[in-house]
């Protein structure tokens, strides 16, 4: 079952097992300059605010009814990422694995092919596992690159959905959580003596009305990684999913009534103040190629070149000099989040 | 059901008399607002109980909840009245079915996200 507490997306399977719990919630941040540089990590400044959509059913688009879900408000070119943060399980030592498969309008964020159930590793691995994977800035491009997802408006032509299908249909971001089997977890996760068990935590780091979609822009360093494990140890079985529709700051104030969070600071100013990008460092784990697909999309800024517009203000390129290294387990408290 | 708002009010009171001279009948009506005459009456339960505002001033008064006092006056608090106002089937089929239900599972009443074709 889905729960929304605290604009977080609560995925858990009390069914599978007692931990078999994952909070998926969704950063604001700054846009990177969509240039030709590859950009460290942004800072996290807070989630997007999720509302049920079933709450608004009078006001909002009646695709979204149909659709189900939960909604957010973002602003046209604001950028946003996807943070996830399996429960810990305290007997076992570690936190309860998930494959989660991501789309945005229906296009897979990792593989650029078409939504379709299950997992999938050839010709490209579909998803990514948690919590190995912390994090998720954008689309697979490239092997170590991606490219920030920011929102733009479905039906211009920027977004991953139009420029793969050639279609401006769904619009949002969906989401499916598939725990790992409970045979599987607990063999491979065996219940440690008290006596020799560490004390450690998780490295959990710490046209208005058709809505928006995303778009790739530029271009940041951030691997997804392979998964270690074995296909047939997921539990398909057990499968849940959510569609996230996204509003612009208008429709969002017509459906509920209140306003969105404030814009970010853009990236010059974030980094002429000296706040800290950051890198992540993952020695435990393997990045997988980027997809092909992904790889030929054009970025939000060259497509505007193209169509002679200007659809990211703002984007001049910067060149950050405060740069945070996280690196997995090297800390318990590291967080990525601005911190004073 | 007004004889035992009233009772209930009166054994309240005594309870805090014995701790504090500030709950005598005189004292707690001064204090809400309303004639001490009044408040002996609604103790022997020779007037119904009062309103919903006097209540939920009573029941600050003598620090006990609001929503327990009007429950023992057979009222409902206006904000809960509007809630099952808007939807009386649903609300109603729903208090029913968890009439029963022991409070632990009460205490989880959990709302999922709804999923729908896509």
């Amino acid at each position: 079952m889905i729960e929304l507490i605290d604009d977080s997306l609560v995925f858990s399977f009390p069914e599978v097992h007692p931990s078999a719990t994952v909070s998926i919630d969704f950063q604001r941040t700054l846009r990177i300059p969509d240039d030709d540089k590859h950009y460290p990590l942004p800072p996290g400044l807070g989630c997007f605010p999720l509302r049920h959509v079933d709450d608004f059913a009078a006001r909002v688009p009646s695709a979204w009814i149909e659709h189900g879900g939960v909604m957010l408000p973002m602003y046209q070119s604001e950028a946003m990422w996807i943070n996830f943060h399996a429960a810990y399980d305290a007997e076992r030592y570690t936190a309860y694995p998930f494959a989660i498969k991501i789309a945005t309008g229906k296009i897979n964020v990792v593989s650029g092919r078409a939504w379709s159930a299950g997992l999938h590793r050839r010709p490209q691995q579909d998803y990514v596992v948690v919590p190995d994977q912390p994090w998720l800035d954008g689309y697979g491009v490239a092997k170590g690159v991606i490219r920030q997802f920011v929102a733009m408006p479905l039906g211009a032509g920027y977004t991953a959905e139009e420029q793969i299908s050639g279609k401006a249909e769904h619009g949002g971001l969906q989401i499916m959580a598939i725990p790992m089997q409970r045979a599987v977890f607990e063999k491979r996760f065996p219940k440690q003596p008290r006596s020799n068990r560490l004390f450690a935590r998780s490295y959990v780091l710490c046209e208005a009305d058709r809505g928006m979609g995303f778009a790739p822009g530029g271009r940041m360093k951030q691997e997804i990684y392979r998964d270690k494990y074995a296909l047939s140890d997921w539990d398909l079985e057990h499968s849940s999913r959510c569609f996230v529709h996204i509003a612009n700051s208008m429709l969002w104030r017509q459906i509920t009534g209140s306003h969105p969070p404030t814009t970010p600071p853009t990236a010059e100013e974030y980094t002429r103040a000296r706040l800290p990008w950051f890198l992540w460092y993952d020695d435990q784990n393997t990045a997988i190629d980027g997809s092909e697909v992904l790889a030929g999309m054009k970025s939000v800024a060259t497509l505007g070149k193209e169509k002679a517009e200007t659809p990211l203000p703002e984007n001049q390129s910067v060149a950050p000099e405060h740069i945070v290294a996280l690196r997995r387990g090297l800390s318990a408290d590291q967080v990525r989040e601005f911190k004073d | 059901m007004s004889e035992t708002f009233g009772a209930y009010l009166r054994k309240r009171r005594e309870e805090l008399l014995k701790q504090s001279p500030d709950y005598t009948v005189r004292k707690l009506a001064a204090k809400i607002g309303i004639q001490p005459s009044y408040v002996s009456k609604v103790e022997r339960g020779e007037v119904p109980p009062p309103s919903e505002a006097t209540i939920v001033r009573l029941a600050e008064a003598l620090h006990e909840d609001s929503d327990v006092l009007l429950a023992l006056a057979g009222k409902v608090s206006a904000d809960l009245r509007q809630v099952i106002l808007k939807r009386p089937k649903l609300f109603a089929e729903l208090i029913r079915q968890l009439k029963d239900a022991p409070d632990h599972a009460l205490l989880r009443v959990v709302r999922e996200v709804r999923d729908g074709t896509w």
